[in-house]
């Protein structure tokens, strides 16, 4: 690492230290905000959480606590001190960072065994890019609310710059620890396999095939590891009901900045389960076209699912899609051939502003009813499908200009 | 327990009741020579409070033995409740209705201990028999269909959300042999929403032996009983054991406690419909800076107000229940009619048609006691009195009131205040809290502060913690606390907890005004004084039930949130799959067909074909 990396990375520690002691209150404040925290991720509910289990009572036998059993093992562990939670939050978003520079340092985001791109003398450096993830206010307010999604961004970009750098096993492990922990990343499965496979050195590459195997049989043994462990941690598998069984199913219906919450509050009973399995087979349709499309850099197919999950989960938060666009900035080379980025970004402030003026307007004033936060929750949804594909059409722009490097600058159609 | 053959001087009369009395002996003398009758006892008891009150406490009581019950003879043990006990397997059921506060500042400890209290609305619970949980989970069920059409309560919504399992707060009142406790299951329900009128009181009634056609139940009328300050009704069905014969008897005692404003009572049989009073009615306070002719701040209670029973209940007593009168002969006359009020207020009293006074008269000078005559009604009266004698009041062992904190419908919290007024000892108490699964407590936030003179900790305070967290739509929070109360000081209990939105299904036609949260109950167990060693009795306090307002989605608009949300996903669908499907090419390597050529080709294919 140079020394503009670690100086970013300092700085970045230095705004979230400083937060967290110059205003003691704030990280209360934040936690309890609907776009940060949601009821798989709250602080508030880890708490209440590590409380019950701490006095013997099975937290996962009540409606309050959503979260995976080694993160109560961790944080029972842990001394009951504010300055170590919050330093321990810290350190995370430092991993995440690293991780970030490991993967822009990598070169995949420019070049691919298939594919490389004719803009790559435009890419960030490796600072910026983590940069652009610690000083991102959704990053910061995230981890000063200090919700359990920051572990889990934190191991899913363990587990990518492990991918980049060939080494299957840690990028497996990371991964099944992020799926263990909050179910979605299973998703980011296939695009991960054919990162790493694609990274792996030429000379030692086995087959597609027996790699998958191989792959998906690390994933299995180290996910039954960990579910074995947490088993006899808490003593029975009622987790399982109640941390993934709510991701699947829905019975919190505390407002967030999804599309779910509203929609099944407002669904006709009749019709729940089918919008149910609707709404999940909808996110697990984009993931083979995805990885099929953009076979010649699956990173950008892993960025992409972690975009749409970011979007259309169960209980998506604004740590989701802080992860999302700081992912982004590797692909900054291409950003040159998006079409509606300012009407985007302007979108996205509009909805980050609004957002919580109108929740205001409901919930505390009165003077407003659910349909305003509604409505941005819509804006904020549609503004990120559309920065979504937006960055796939500036990549497929790019990835055609490869093989036709005569239309550079012309007007393209699409048939 | 009274044999039946002594009621023979009764048979002389001639009112229907009787006679049907008389036909009721008749059957049982050819049916069973060796039935031992079940006896039947009924009091009211009438204490004036502060504040010009009047508390009225009715207490029915019948016991009879548990064979006969058993067997499915009843005598004076309704039926219709004997046969509902006996399907459910119910040993014990408890039963209340309330109404209203009690104002323990103002009238200072609730009669009976607060043991026949119940919380706003309808509490209910009962010790069913049963060989496993789910057995007495059914058997609980049943039992509150049943008294729900008893009863005319909304008893049957009572479901899994809204029973508990009380561990600590009640402990059975009856006796049972050691076999049959460990197959006893304590459940608990309340609904505090359950506005308890009229319909509640007439199949209450009917479970007396007189019906409310005589005795001293005849003053219970729908419209005065709903109009009081408070108001609670009970029903306590129990098998009580005798050590020494081994028999068993089963007791039902029907309470009903009511506290009447009296002026207001007053005011009500002047004036049925409500008006404001005249001027020259009212007792302005010249003290006030601002008196005068034409400015009045009225003065409350200057003044004790004539009153008697026929105008605070309308009418009279029309003399004692037959099955409630006891034989002359036999010495131990138990009185119907009690007053309790302060030697100087008594004195003032006229009783019309006097009934018999009670022996018992004399032995406290603040009691006086009388007993009913059958057919001949009865009735008491106070005069006026200036200055007002100030009643009775008994300071209660513990003050507890209950708020929420907070504001918005999103986190709340909820802050309980116990106050001990005893200036030397302790007091240990049990907290009970019953909370619907969308109120989402959170356990870490629960503190106890003591505000006190002493030095005592926090930590001392709250020994025991019972907690089992709510699983959304399946059952609700309970959460039982054995406490500390330091001598003459104040505990605090909070905790936090966060409001669910919930399905617009779920929500109530009048889902703005809120959910009703019921009442802490409060448990003091019977327990002796430190400092004399004097009983403290068992006795029970409720909290005032909560109000809880929860956020509300729009109710017009499931078709339009799911158009747009559809919309919003399809257009997400359809701008990615877009891209991921169709491949890019160069403008000038397609013929691209806008309006104009189209228009152009329809046009010249329309002209072809004129041409043809």
């Amino acid at each position: 690492m140079d020394r503009k990396s670690l100086l970013v990375i300092g700085a970045g520690a230095l705004i979230r230290l400083v937060l967290f002691t110059a205003f003691p209150s704030l990280p209360t404040i934040l936690a309890q905000r609907v776009e940060i925290s949601t009821p798989v991720t709250s602080y508030k509910r880890l708490q209440e959480g590590i409380y019950l289990y701490t006095h013997g009572v099975s937290p996962y036998d009540g409606g309050v606590f959503h979260q995976a059993p080694l993160l109560l093992s961790l944080f029972s562990i842990l001394p009951p001190s504010t300055i170590i939670t919050n330093l321990l939050y810290v350190l995370a978003d430092i991993f995440s960072a690293i991780s970030l520079i490991q993967i822009a340092s990598s070169g995949v985001p420019t070049v691919t065994p298939h594919h490389v791109s004719p803009r790559k003398a435009n890419s960030w450096p490796p600072w910026a890019i983590a940069a652009a993830f610690l000083f991102n206010p959704f990053t910061i307010a995230t981890c000063i609310a200090r919700p359990t999604i920051v572990f889990t961004n934190t191991i899913i970009l363990h587990s990518i710059a492990a991918a980049v750098n060939g080494r299957r096993g840690p990028a497996f492990v990371s991964m099944a620890m992020a799926t263990y922990l909050s179910l979605y990343p299973v998703l980011l499965l296939p695009p991960l396999l054919f990162l790493t496979y694609d990274s792996l050195k030429a000379t030692s590459k086995p087959s597609i095939q027996a790699f998958s195997a191989i792959s998906m049989i690390i994933l299995s043994v180290v996910l039954m590891i960990y579910f074995k462990l947490s088993h006899l941690i808490t003593g029975s598998w009622e987790f399982v009901a109640s941390t993934y069984g709510v991701h699947l199913l829905l019975p919190d219906l505390t407002p967030n900045v999804g599309l779910w919450w509203y929609f099944f509050i407002e669904m006709f009973d009749s019709f729940r389960a089918f919008f149910l399995c609707l709404f999940q087979l909808h996110l697990l349709i984009y993931v083979p076209s995805v990885c099929l499309r953009l076979r010649k850099q699956p990173l950008f197919a892993l960025i992409t699912l972690i975009g749409i999950s970011s979007i259309f989960k169960s209980y998506p938060a604004i740590g989701d899609t802080g992860l999302y666009l700081s992912l982004l900035t590797l692909y900054n080379h291409t950003f040159s051939l998006m079409r509606y980025t300012f009407f985007l970004a302007a979108a996205i402030l509009y909805a980050t502003f609004l957002g919580p003026a109108f929740y205001y307007l409901w919930v505390y004033a009165g003077s407003g009813n659910a349909n305003f936060f509604y409505a941005i929750t819509l804006v904020w949804s549609i503004s990120n499908a559309l920065i979504v594909a937006d960055a796939v059409y500036a990549t497929l722009r790019d990835e055609h200009e490869t093989e036709r490097p005569e239309l550079i600058g012309k007007d393209v159609v699409q048939i | 327990m009274t044999p039946f053959p002594s009621r023979s001087h009764q048979w002389l009369s001639s009112s229907p009741l009787d006679i049907f009395t008389f036909l009721l002996l008749l059957l049982l003398t050819v049916f069973g020579n060796t039935v031992v009758a079940d006896t039947y006892k009924e009091k009211l008891d009438l204490q004036p409070l502060p504040g010009q009150f009047l508390l009225a406490s009715f207490n029915f009581q019948s016991h009879g033995p548990i064979e006969a019950f058993n067997k499915q003879m009843f005598q004076l043990f309704p039926r219709s409740l004997g046969q509902i006990l006996q399907y459910t397997h119910t040993r014990e059921l408890h039963l209340r209705f309330a109404l209203g506060r009690w104002d323990s500042e103002l009238w200072g400890a609730q009669p009976g201990n607060g043991q026949n209290a119940g919380g706003t609305g309808v509490e209910t619970w009962a010790w069913v028999e049963a060989d496993n949980e789910a057995e007495a989970e059914a058997r609980w069920t049943a039992l509150n269909n049943a008294l729900s059409g008893l009863f005319c309560a909304s008893l049957n919504f009572i479901d899994s959300t809204r029973t508990i399992r009380p561990v600590m707060s009640f402990k059975p009142t009856g006796d049972y042999s050691k076999k049959d406790k460990s197959r006893l299951f304590l459940l608990h329900g309340s609904l505090p929403k359950e506005p308890v009128c009229t319909e509640n009181l007439t199949p209450f009634l009917k479970l007396l032996p007189c019906k409310g056609k005589s005795g001293i139940s005849t003053l219970l009328d729908g419209h005065k009983l709903f109009d009081a300050s408070f108001q609670s009704m009970s029903i306590d069905v129990r098998p009580i054991c005798s050590p020494h014969t081994e028999t068993c008897d089963i007791e039902i005692q029907q309470t009903i406690d009511m506290v009447l404003d009296i002026s207001r009572s007053l005011q009500r049989k002047d004036s049925p419909v409500p008006r404001p009073r005249d001027q020259h009615e009212l007792i302005c306070d010249t003290s006030k800076p601002y008196a005068s002719n034409e400015y009045c701040y009225p003065m409350d209670n200057s003044v004790d107000l004539p009153w008697s029973l026929s105008d605070l209940f309308g009418r009279t007593i029309s003399g004692g229940c037959p099955l409630a009168i006891n034989p002359p002969e036999k010495g131990d006359e138990a009185p119907h009619v009690c007053i309790h009020a302060p030697e100087k207020k008594l004195k003032t009293m006229q009783t019309l048609e006097l009934a018999a006074p009670a022996t018992s008269q004399g032995v406290q000078p603040d009691l006086n006691c009388y007993v009913l005559k059958e057919n001949v009604p009865f009735d008491i009266s106070f005069s006026k009195q200036q200055p007002p004698i100030s009643p009775l009041r008994q300071e209660p062992l513990l003050y507890a009131e209950r708020s929420f904190t907070g504001h918005g419908q999103e986190h709340g919290g909820v802050k309980t205040v116990l106050r001990n007024p005893d200036p030397v000892d302790s007091i240990g108490v049990v907290y009970l809290e019953s909370l619907p699964w969308f109120m989402k407590p959170y356990l870490h936030t629960f503190k106890a502060r003591v505000l006190s003179a002493s030095d005592v900790r926090e930590e001392d305070v709250i020994l025991d913690l019972y907690y089992r967290p709510a699983l959304d739509r399946k059952r609700g929070t309970q959460l039982e606390a054995k406490l500390i109360v330091p001598p003459n000081s104040v505990v605090i209990l909070t905790y936090d907890f966060e409001k669910a939105v919930l399905r617009y299904t779920e929500y109530p036609p009048d889902a703005n005004r809120g959910f009703d949260v019921a009442s802490a109950i409060i448990t003091i167990p019977a327990q002796r004084r430190n400092s004399n060693g004097g009983k403290i009795p068992a006795t029970s306090i409720r909290t005032t039930s909560l109000l809880l307002s929860l956020p509300t989605p729009d109710f017009s608009m499931p078709y339009n949130v799911i158009i747009f949300t559809s919309t919003i996903m399809a257009l997400a669908f359809g701008s990615i799959f877009n891209l991921l499907v169709r491949r890019f090419v160069a403008v000038d390597e397609v013929q691209r067909v806008d309006l104009k050529g189209k228009v152009r080709g329809l046009l010249g294919r329309l002209r072809k074909g004129k041409t043809e």
